[in-house]
């Protein structure tokens, strides 16, 4: 029965239905956010469904829909999923979902707020489901204009300037990967006879492509992923934008925006160009250990939690690219779970940072302090997520983690203290920051009496996604089990480590 | 003689002939404006017919003018331009005086146009372009009083003379060499030229200055932002998606057919002279504080991408460009009818005038975005399909031998990247920018003709990004039939 549900392509038209509905109904601010909150609700029904439907053991690429759409350029609109996409739309969809609960209280142009809301979802679910080159490339744009918006109507002071850093920014990064997308298209036409986007038509093709080719044109692709991840020295554009985003920004900013550069490398620039990524290791391994130390000392300069919270996920993200760069099919294993985690995480953290802007009115970590005795719920939720993001057993970082550092000591040996250590400096640094905010004496630098603990809106989504950090630390397999029979294309092609 | 070729322009000529006649009657500009766009309505008609009969390509006289895929195409291009400028002008110009020579200079400017898209003749082509020239110089001084619109005017006509005359001295040249003025003869003697190299060199310069003042290509383009910026807002819609697009065309018959042959002798030239103009409009776009001169230069930029084009040389290329300047038509025509629309509801013209449009006119803010976002080449709209096609031709170029030309894709890729910022801050005082507050928040009351001109353009751009294909044949056929 389900066969015949285009279950991806309905993942993608709900969401477009809705910020269509959610916009005209702008004068009502209440009927916004409840069809919001409805039209969000049912991608995640879905995407549930499409969990419980899929089959792990398959392998390969499921749920698979295909319409020709530009002829005359081999353009084909081709959704499908495989168990690296599963866990991604499964994620974006419940992301969104408690970041719509999470901005009730926005009063400012709800309408249009929510609205592009849910334009990002379909931007960001188009970008993990799209099996057509192009048509990955369109969703990837997609996404850049409510980013846009999100930021500079309802950002921070110097919003304008975070807004329009990361729109070129990132621009930038997306249309050097064009060119490299339009390489492989010409490249993979001359082999097959006939011009198609198709990433399978491509990747089929794609061991014959010379060196020279391969090295170049996975330089173009990586720049434009390793932009949006962000890893060191292109992350410039992520601290700024972060800190003047508003909170339900930061969550999918952190929690999905960045795992689309992660996601495109190991579905775009790994399959199309195997040997151009074996000769790009020792950089990808440079770049990936030199964001985690990065990211983990600027962590300790920070005064702003939320621009802490933003430095750490530059080094989360190196994690994830380590994982990558090791080529085995535990260390892309890992990287995939470790982009799930810490999107679950990184969501905790900047709802955190929320919450403490809007109850305390300021995120400055000196002028914080014994918030624990005047808000307990939020404390609670709080340890939990700083607790999961240093990476204590039992929680769903720990497991990422461990498995990228087990994978990286298989293949780079002792090479592996440096990200070890960084991570245990970030980890005394997390503990410390926690006891200067919320335990300690109560702080005098600021109003504390008429301090309100979390209202129900914050609650809900602080408690699911606390929840699922427990769940998938606990039982990892529930998600690796989507993943790992996925990868055996992909490490195959890199030479089978 | 057949005249099938010639139907369109006849017609349309005849109605530019026959307006001043018509004004002595009735000087309504709307009434005026109807009978001018069933002009071009029936003009559109008997190219439609045309095709629609399937008679294939129309030769005139042995090979001066043909109607083919080609000219067909371009005479669309040039009759939906004119329809949209002339449904905007009919409230624009209300209550002005000459009235009927407005509609019939616009007219006769589409039917210089129209001539150089279907000329296979370098002296028609020629001929063309002075009709157009010469109607454009009047109607940018439409506005007698108007200080900035006559010194405009002087301007244009002084640039737009030399130009001309440098083409002309470059024609001679070409003529004295080969002895022909027809495209197709000039390509075969070109190609068997082995003495007097020196002398085609000069008579490439010439036509390049030429050309290139007419398409405000850089180092030749100064006169443009000026002259778009002193224009009535409804001629400025004109200039930059009509007569830069016909220089364009021109460029496109003079050397992918009569200079293919010596392609290795200009390329490099037209190749670096794409990317300096795409480069120094963008730059120049950046800070300017008058939307009309944004757009100015942002269509300088545009001109340097379907260079790309010309330079690259391929069936593929050619397609791109001809594509661009199909969905460019659309995006800046449109975007200057939004600012004489806006101009009629008394809106400046500077960018901070437009401060929280969107709380005034929701349809003029959203049209605006999607044409500016569309300009810079954001999916899924118009403009970046036809980026898409233009920017990759350099790339399949480049694969196939010729690894130089990459860097044309690489400079159109940054310059579109450049080009965001200065879009993207129009849209934010649009949409994140609160109004001034000396300014009444209340809807704006615009004029429904200029609305529904508006229109036209935001639902091509988005029609076209959503489904290019058709229109990629139709550029595709184009091209083929340019260079068969």
């Amino acid at each position: 029965m389900l066969e015949n549900i285009p279950i991806l392509s309905l993942l993608l038209l709900f969401p477009l239905i809705d910020a269509v509905v959610t916009f005209s109904l702008g004068k009502n601010p209440k009927a916004a956010k409840m069809s919001a909150l409805v039209f969000s609700a049912i991608p995640l029904l879905l995407s549930l469904l499409m969990l419980t439907e899929y089959t792990q053991t398959a392998g390969g690429y499921q749920f698979v829909e295909s319409f020709s759409w530009i002829d005359t350029l081999g353009i084909q609109y081709i959704m499908g999923v495989d168990g690296i996409s599963v866990p991604m739309v499964f994620l974006s969809t419940l992301l969104v979902f408690l970041a719509v609960i999470f901005s009730w209280d926005i009063e400012h142009r709800t309408h249009q707020y929510m609205a592009l809301l849910l334009v990002l979802e379909l931007g960001i679910l188009g970008v993990f489901m799209a099996l057509d080159y192009f048509v990955f490339y369109i969703f990837w744009e997609v996404v850049l204009i409510p980013m846009y918006f999100l930021i500079s109507v309802w950002g921070g002071p110097r919003r304008s300037y975070a807004a329009i850093k990361f729109f070129i920014y990132t621009h930038i990064a997306s249309l050097v990967m064009l060119l490299g997308i339009f390489a492989l298209y010409f490249e993979a036409g001359s082999y097959n006879g006939y011009y198609s986007f198709s990433m399978e038509t491509i990747n089929a093709v794609s061991p014959f492509f010379s060196d020279t080719f391969q090295i170049v044109v996975f330089g173009a692709l990586f720049f434009g992923f390793a932009v949006k991840m962000p890893m060191f020295p292109f992350h410039t554009w992520l601290p700024d934008a972060h800190v003047e985003a508003p909170t339900a920004g930061s969550v999918l900013l952190a929690g999905l925006l960045l795992k689309m550069g992660a996601y495109g490398i190991i579905r775009v620039a790994f399959p199309a160009l195997p040997s151009g990524a074996e000769e790009w290791q020792l950089v990808m391994v440079i770049m990936a250990i030199l964001s985690i130390v990065y990211g983990a000392v600027m962590c300790l300069a920070q005064k702003d939690l939320k621009k802490m919270v933003a430095y750490s996920s530059i080094s989360h993200m190196g994690i994830v690219l380590l994982g990558f760069a090791t080529f085995t099919e535990l260390g892309i294993a890992a990287g995939v779970f470790q982009m799930f985690a810490h999107g679950l995480i990184t969501a905790v953290l900047f709802m955190m940072c929320g919450v403490m802007q809007h109850k305390v009115g300021t995120r400055n970590i000196p002028r914080l302090g014994g918030l624990a005795a005047k808000m307990p719920y939020a404390a609670t939720f709080m340890v939990i997520g700083f607790l999961a993001s240093l990476g204590l057993p039992g929680m769903v970082g720990f497991v990422a983690e461990f498995s990228v550092f087990t994978a990286t000591y298989d293949a780079f040996g002792w090479l592996l203290l440096v990200p070890v250590i960084s991570v245990a400096i970030t980890a005394a640094y997390y503990i410390w920051a926690l006891q200067r905010t919320i335990f300690g004496p109560l702080t005098k630098e600021v109003d504390t009496e008429h301090i309100h603990d979390l209202y129900w809106y914050e609650t809900l989504p602080l408690a699911v996604l606390s929840g699922l950090i427990v769940l998938f630390g606990m039982f990892p397999g529930l998600i690796l089990d989507y993943i790992r029979p996925a990868l055996g294309t992909v490490v195959g092609l890199l030479g089978g480590i | 003689m057949d005249y099938s070729a010639l139907y369109p322009e006849i017609i349309l000529a005849l109605f530019a002939i026959a307006m001043p006649a018509v004004g002595m009657m009735l000087k309504d500009s709307k009434f005026l404006a109807a009978v001018s766009l069933a002009g071009v309505g029936l003009a559109m008609l008997a190219v439609f017919m045309h095709f629609y009969e399937g008679l294939g390509a129309a030769v005139f006289d042995n090979g001066l003018l043909v109607l083919d895929d080609f000219s067909g195409l371009f005479i669309m291009v040039f009759l939906i331009v004119a329809f949209v400028v002339i449904l905007a002008s009919a409230k624009f110009i209300e209550g002005e005086k000459h009235a009927p020579e407005y509609y019939s200079l616009i007219l006769l400017a589409t039917v210089g146009m129209m001539l150089v898209a279907a000329s296979t003749d370098l002296f028609v082509l020629y001929i063309g372009i002075e009709i157009t020239s010469i109607s454009s110089y009047a109607l940018v001084a439409f506005r007698k009083k108007d200080i900035k619109g006559t010194e405009a005017a002087t301007k244009y006509f002084i640039f737009g003379g030399i130009s001309s005359a440098f083409t002309l001295f470059g024609i001679s040249l070409v003529y004295g060499l080969t002895g022909t003025t027809s495209f197709a003869d000039i390509g075969v003697a070109v190609g068997s030229l082995v003495e007097f190299k020196e002398m085609i060199w000069l008579a490439l310069v010439m036509v390049i200055v030429g050309f290139g003042f007419k398409v405000a290509m850089v180092p030749f383009h100064a006169w443009a932002p000026d002259v778009y910026d002193g224009a009535p807002s409804t001629i400025t819609a004109m200039l930059a998606a009509g007569s830069k697009k016909m220089g364009l065309v021109a460029m496109f018959k003079f050397f992918l057919i009569a200079m293919l042959a010596i392609k290795a002798d200009w390329e490099m030239v037209i190749a670096i002279m794409a990317i300096l103009t795409m480069t120094v409009g963008n730059l120049a776009a950046l800070n300017q504080t008058s939307i009309k001169r944004m757009l100015a230069y942002s269509s300088i930029a545009q001109a340097g991408y379907i260079l790309i084009a010309i330079a690259v040389g391929t069936e593929f290329a050619l397609t791109g460009g001809i594509f661009h300047i199909l969905t460019h038509a659309f995006m800046k025509g449109g975007a200057f009818i939004i600012v004489a629309t806006l101009a009629v509801a008394a809106i400046g013209e500077r960018i901070t005038d437009y401060k929280g449009l969107a709380k005034r006119s929701n349809f003029m803010a959203f049209s605006m975005t999607i044409l500016l976002f569309s300009l810079a080449g954001i999916p899924p709209l118009a403009g970046f399909a036809s980026k898409v096609v233009l920017f990759s031709s350099p790339i399949q170029g480049g694969l196939a031998g010729s690894e130089w030309l990459i860097w044309l894709s690489v400079a159109g890729i940054i310059n579109s990247a450049i080009s965001l910022y200065y879009y993207a801050r129009v849209v934010k005082y649009m949409y994140v920018d609160e109004l001034d507050e000396d300014v009444p928040v209340e809807k704006l009351k615009l004029p429904k003709s200029m609305m529904a001109a508006v229109a036209i353009c935001v639902i091509a751009v988005i029609s076209i990004g959503l489904y290019p294909d058709f229109f990629i044949q139709l550029c595709q056929d184009a091209a083929r039939a340019l260079l068969a």
